[in-house]
């Protein structure tokens, strides 16, 4: 553990001077994901100019919603980034079978080669956007309340970062699979509303078999009373914990075909 | 037997290679609609109209601009890797317009596209989300006019932004931020007349508007009459404008590119 805390700086290191020796790219790249972000928000502020609540969630709590997304994203934006890339950087060319006679999990190994800058726009905004929202929102905040809101965003970020390296998994067996992983990711969007407004179908899906409604609607409703979901929001930091060791034993047996092919 | 297994795996590993991004495309506009079709019907929930714009109007307009953006993209992204690799050189020397040669290589691919993915979303969404399609013959003239104006304007709007990888590297960044710039400006998430009123005029003096708003409002009938003529006017002015400045930007560039020896 020690070890790849320290391997981690090291790589860490490295990626900071690459960011500073471009500073203008990084500035380039942390304002257009903060402009993306800026732009569906002003979607919902256009519609909201016009109607009080939507499903009876008003601008803030959707806004609230939006934030604990975003900024759960960014932890996966930030260090985990690399895991889109596993197919037409690593697989592809070859770069994987390098890494898997090195003496480091070669997960830890693909993880640990980028560190996204672009990610930093991503955890600005999210911050931005949980900070306007929450003082509107008529919530008492103790110490409690903040370390819940901690837990639910960093189960947020895992469950990205889980389902991210489920479905790039399948790139062992056919060399590429961002197509998947980034169909898969476009689901996320829904997770952005109120789940209560779609059909039970989607509901359930986005719940028990891509549970992308833990990253930003449950966690959300825990600290919303009226959305009846106070106690099953709960739950979240187990899916994010099921999520991840799925993903995980996924991987290793990926791993496992991948190594028995090998030339 | 296991050899010719192998053989057959690989060409199945070839063309999955080619059909899972047809397939994946496919199923995130499909989420899409999806998602535009749960919202709306929510927002809708309490009212009949919002702006004077009832559901059915609404629905087209989401559904039709969502459609018509993916065609305002354009060779921005072939450019920018082009110039990243030096490949321009080569190009530039071959007996043939670089600019018209990229955008034949775009209209191509823009058929192929209008084949295989906005009919078959056009038809989902008309037969599942009911969404009308313009009654008068004229209308629909006027929308496949401007349309075709507004995927123009967007083609060399992305141009003029890859050539911007002349000056920077991260590529990826000023794609998002170009992306970013059109959704938000051109009115492919939601009406430009629902916009506060400084935004809304701020958007009229740019181009953005002229890419999705213009066309897709003859389409759903939110313009009309002398109004339409007009909106072609605007699309007319910024054709025109944009293309003189592809024009002038380019010729800029490849002088650079001989300084610099090319």
């Amino acid at each position: 553990m020690r070890r790849y805390t320290r391997l981690y700086w090291e790589f860490a290191k490295s990626h900071m001077k690459v960011m500073m020796e471009y500073r203008i790219d990084f500035l380039i790249g942390v304002a257009s994901v903060m402009l993306e972000q800026f732009a569906s928000i002003f979607f919902v502020k256009v519609v909201f100019d016009h109607i009080e609540q939507i499903n009876g969630w008003s601008f803030y709590e959707i806004l609230f919603i939006y934030g604990i997304a975003a900024t759960g994203r960014s932890i996966h934006q930030i260090f985990f980034d690399n895991l889109w890339t596993l197919g037409w950087q690593y697989i592809r060319p070859g770069k994987l079978d390098r890494l898997l006679i090195r003496p480091v999990n070669p997960l830890f190994h693909v993880v640990a080669d980028r560190l996204h800058q672009d990610g930093f726009g991503q955890l600005i905004i999210g911050l931005i956007i949980l900070g306007t929202a929450i003082p509107q929102l008529d919530l008492v905040w103790g110490a409690a309340e903040i370390a819940m809101l901690v837990i639910m965003i960093i189960s947020s970020g895992l469950i990205f970062v889980a389902i991210n390296l489920f479905f790039a998994t399948f790139s062992f067996w056919m060399i590429d699979s961002l197509p998947i992983v980034w169909a898969v990711f476009n689901l996320s969007d829904f997770a952005r509303y109120p789940l209560t407004i779609y059909h039970k179908g989607i509901r359930m899906f986005l719940t028990w078999i891509i549970p992308y409604g833990f990253t930003a609607f449950y966690p959300a409703a825990y600290f919303i009373d009226k959305s009846g979901y106070k106690e099953f929001a709960l739950w979240t930091p187990v899916a994010a914990i099921v999520c991840c060791v799925l993903a995980y034993a996924f991987w290793n047996r990926g791993l496992k075909a991948f190594a028995s092919t090998g030339s | 037997m296991r050899k010719y297994w192998q053989i057959a795996k690989g060409r199945m590993q070839e063309n999955t290679a080619y059909s899972a991004w047809y397939w994946a495309g496919t199923a995130s506009a499909v989420m899409r609609l999806l998602i535009i079709y749960f919202f709306w019907q929510a927002v809708y929930a309490n009212q009949t109209t919002i702006q004077n714009i009832n559901l059915e109007t609404m629905l087209t307009y989401i559904v039709i601009a969502m459609l018509l953006q993916g065609f305002v993209g354009g060779v921005g992204n072939e450019l920018a890797e082009n110039i990243k690799d030096g490949q321009v050189a080569i190009e530039l020397m071959r007996p043939y317009d670089m600019i018209f040669k990229m955008f034949a290589v775009d209209i191509g691919g823009k058929i192929m596209y209008l084949i295989q993915g906005t009919i078959p979303m056009l038809l989902i969404a008309y037969f599942f989300m009911d969404i009308s399609f313009p009654k008068s013959p004229e209308t629909i003239l006027l929308f496949g006019v401007s349309a075709l104006a507004g995927i123009w304007i967007g083609t060399f709007f992305d141009f003029l932004v890859g050539v911007l990888a002349f000056w920077t590297v991260n590529v990826w960044g000023v794609r998002v931020l170009k992306e970013s710039l059109i959704t938000f400006f051109s009115g492919a998430l939601v009406p430009i007349t629902l916009f506060p009123d400084w935004l809304r005029t701020i958007t009229e003096f740019l181009p953005f508007q002229a890419m999705v708003y213009l066309p897709v409002s003859i389409f759903s009938g939110l313009i009309s009459g002398t109004e339409a003529y007009m909106a072609l006017g605007v699309q007319l002015f910024w054709l025109v404008s944009l293309y003189v400045l592809v024009r002038f930007i380019w010729s800029q560039a490849i002088k650079q590119i001989t300084i610099f020896g090319g």
